[in-house]
């Protein structure tokens, strides 16, 4: 079985960014393996420490930096990897055409990609490359066996949890509660540098964005650093309750 | 070349993501529970043994025996990493460290073959016994003797200050087996559970209060000549070799400790206010910060030359790691220390986290050879040209 796995590079949450005329500044950030995608990693080595005959395929599409996340990705135990660099922004349909593309001149069985990207928020990734694939996809998948070419597992749904079976190819959407994923190891950060890690080009795909971003206004949220005063302790409480509700909306 | 062409002052990129993958690890599996475990003075060998998976039990030990193979300046970045999460537990990984490096470096394959897998998966803690009672900084004097009877020999004495006592199972002891000196001190392997050996009471500490430190005390401890570590009589060269890693070791240990004091002390300027303004606001605070920032930048600067050094194995390599280790450490302190200041009276309260710093890297000063003794070391190596 050969399985795709789909990561992006996306500003590392634990660390601040910068605004620089209105768009955020990727050069200045820190950008890290979206956590959505390393459900994805993570669930095609536990295949693999299962099943015999399986090769791990990482694909990014994006900027020359998207290379960190797949490093990261061969870190992990991917066994090879893919980069598709894009100097220009794509929207989520143009990389979907990619990632069909490539599943099909790889021959892959199955594609991990995360439910929903940390940065943009979009979850159509998964479900764009399914329906050009015209393959099965089941989305926010937590739980997941693969028996042949059979697959069963568990997904959310609005309602809330459904058990689902489908036959191979298909396309899986991760998120948190699938597994727990691993770090990488040492010797695998320096073994990932000496793995295989193929560039293509964008034009080699005939793809190009269709929606150009044009703008943006971002939300910049100061702290209040607002102290309460502790001398009328009840009174206090019932700032602080007032301030959880209506400013932070921690609590209903 | 240009200014984006010279790498020689940056990290390679696998070294980035070696010092990523540590304050990660720090970030999620230690940071959380640093203070409780400060408070309860646990010994966290849960999250210590789950470090093995990434590699941590042996970082500098050869990998036919489960060792991750890296450099030294590779290993100062994960002790960073680490204790920025929280310096006295990353220096258990220090010491644990420093014992299988030095059986992989003097061990005959037999020995490595013996310790070292389990050591590197950390099925096994290492523990490190040169100081006695009476011998500190005169580490040549001391006075644990191991009488060769037969083929074994037999150790008597007490070892002082001994990380991870009691809970480590593989100790390696310097002792007597000739003449007075350096010279007469050799280095045996003693296995807890060995016949004889035992442990002091959990010492009470200012600091480190996540590892145990403990006496280690031999009574007719009775080892095989097979776990003789390196030849007769060289146990004081092998105790010194180790020290030169372990000293950069501690140093990084500091160096985290204070990066994360400035980011607290950063933080709390930012958000607290006095007068009418944030504290960023004052000029003599945004002084004392931007000095422990440069400080910080040149302990690490300085710290990463001389890990160089050993890789290098430079002659000059000994000498160096006396300075990182003496400059490293009291810089690491007075960062911690300054941050303390800045936060005022909350720096002093447990919950903000820095006072266990200050009180975590003040040991550093000391441990691993005082700083008095790398000036010692330092002096020493100038005179003698």
């Amino acid at each position: 079985m050969k399985i795709l796995a789909v990561v992006r590079q996306v500003p590392d949450a634990e660390e601040n960014v910068r605004i620089i005329e209105g768009r955020v500044d990727l050069a200045s950030s820190k950008l890290v393996l979206d956590t959505m995608d390393e459900y994805g990693i993570e669930e095609a080595l536990r295949l693999r420490e299962r099943t015999s005959e399986v090769e791990i395929v990482a694909l990014a599409v994006g900027s020359a930096r998207s290379e960190e996340a797949l490093r990261t990705a061969l870190a992990l135990g991917s066994d090879r990897a893919i980069l598709v660099e894009s100097s220009e922004p794509l929207d989520v349909i143009a990389v979907s055409s990619i990632v069909a593309q490539v599943a099909q001149s790889e021959s892959v069985n199955l594609i991990f990609c995360g439910g929903q990207q940390a940065d943009w928020d979009s979850q159509a990734l998964g479900a764009a490359v399914a329906e050009r694939l015209k393959w099965p996809q089941a989305t926010w998948v937590t739980s997941l066996t693969v028996d042949g070419d059979r697959i069963s597992g568990k997904h959310d749904v609005d309602e809330g949890t459904e058990t689902f079976a489908l036959s191979l190819p298909a396309v899986i959407t991760t998120q948190q509660g699938l597994n727990e994923p691993r770090y990488p190891t040492l010797p695998n950060i320096m073994k990932a540098r000496k793995k295989e890690l193929t560039r293509k080009k964008l034009i080699e795909f005939g793809t190009s964005p269709r929606v150009t971003p044009v703008g943006s206004s971002i939300q910049i949220k100061e702290r209040l650093r607002k102290m309460l005063d502790g001398k009328d302790a009840p009174a206090a409480a019932g700032q602080l309750v007032d301030l959880l509700r209506s400013e932070a909306r921690v609590i209903a | 070349m240009t200014a984006t062409e010279n790498t020689q002052f940056e990290l390679s990129a696998d070294q980035q993501s070696m010092r990523e993958l540590a304050v990660s690890f720090g970030r999620e599996q230690i940071e959380p529970y640093a203070l409780k475990w400060d408070e309860d003075k646990y010994f966290p060998v849960d999250v210590i043994k789950s470090a093995a998976a990434l590699g941590m039990g042996g970082i500098c030990v050869a990998d036919d025996v489960g060792g991750s193979n890296l450099s030294r300046l590779d290993a100062v970045l994960i002790y960073d990493g680490l204790a920025a999460a929280c310096p006295s537990t990353a220096a258990y990984f220090s010491v644990h460290n420093m014992v299988a490096w030095a059986i992989d470096r003097f061990g005959n394959e037999e020995q490595r073959k013996r310790f070292l897998p389990k050591l590197c998966s950390l099925e096994t803690l290492g523990a490190y016994c040169l100081s006695e009672p009476g011998s500190g900084s005169d580490a040549a004097a001391l006075s644990t003797r191991a009488a060769n009877e037969d083929d074994s020999y037999v150790l008597n004495g007490v070892k002082q200050f001994i990380s991870g006592a009691g809970a480590a199972d593989v100790y390696i002891v310097m002792a007597r087996t000739s003449e007075p000196g350096p010279k007469g001190i050799s280095a045996f392997l003693v296995e807890k559970g060995t016949q004889g050996l035992s442990f002091g009471p959990c010492e009470k500490k200012m600091g480190w209060h996540s590892q145990p430190t403990r006496q280690v005390i031999l009574e007719d401890v009775r080892v095989p000549a097979a776990n003789l570590l390196g030849p007769l009589g060289t146990g004081f060269k092998i105790a010194m070799s180790a020290l030169d890693g372990g000293r950069l070791n501690i140093a990084a240990c500091s160096l985290g400790g204070a990066r994360a004091a400035v980011a607290k002390a950063t933080a709390y300027m930012r958000e607290r206010k006095a007068f009418g303004k944030p504290l960023t606001d004052f000029q003599a605070l945004q002084f004392r910060l931007a000095d422990m920032a440069t400080e910080l930048e040149v302990a690490e600067t300085f710290l990463w030359k001389a890990a160089a050094a050993l890789d290098a194995k430079a002659p000059k390599a000994p000498v160096l790691c006396a300075m990182a280790k003496r400059f490293v450490t009291d810089a690491g302190f007075n960062i911690a220390n300054d941050a303390l200041q800045l936060l005022g009276g909350y720096g002093y309260l447990a919950d903000y986290g820095v006072e266990k710093i200050v009180r975590d890297l003040r040991v550093h000063q000391i441990l691993e050879g005082t700083n008095e003794i790398m000036r010692v070391i330092i002096a020493r190596s100038l005179i003698a040209q």
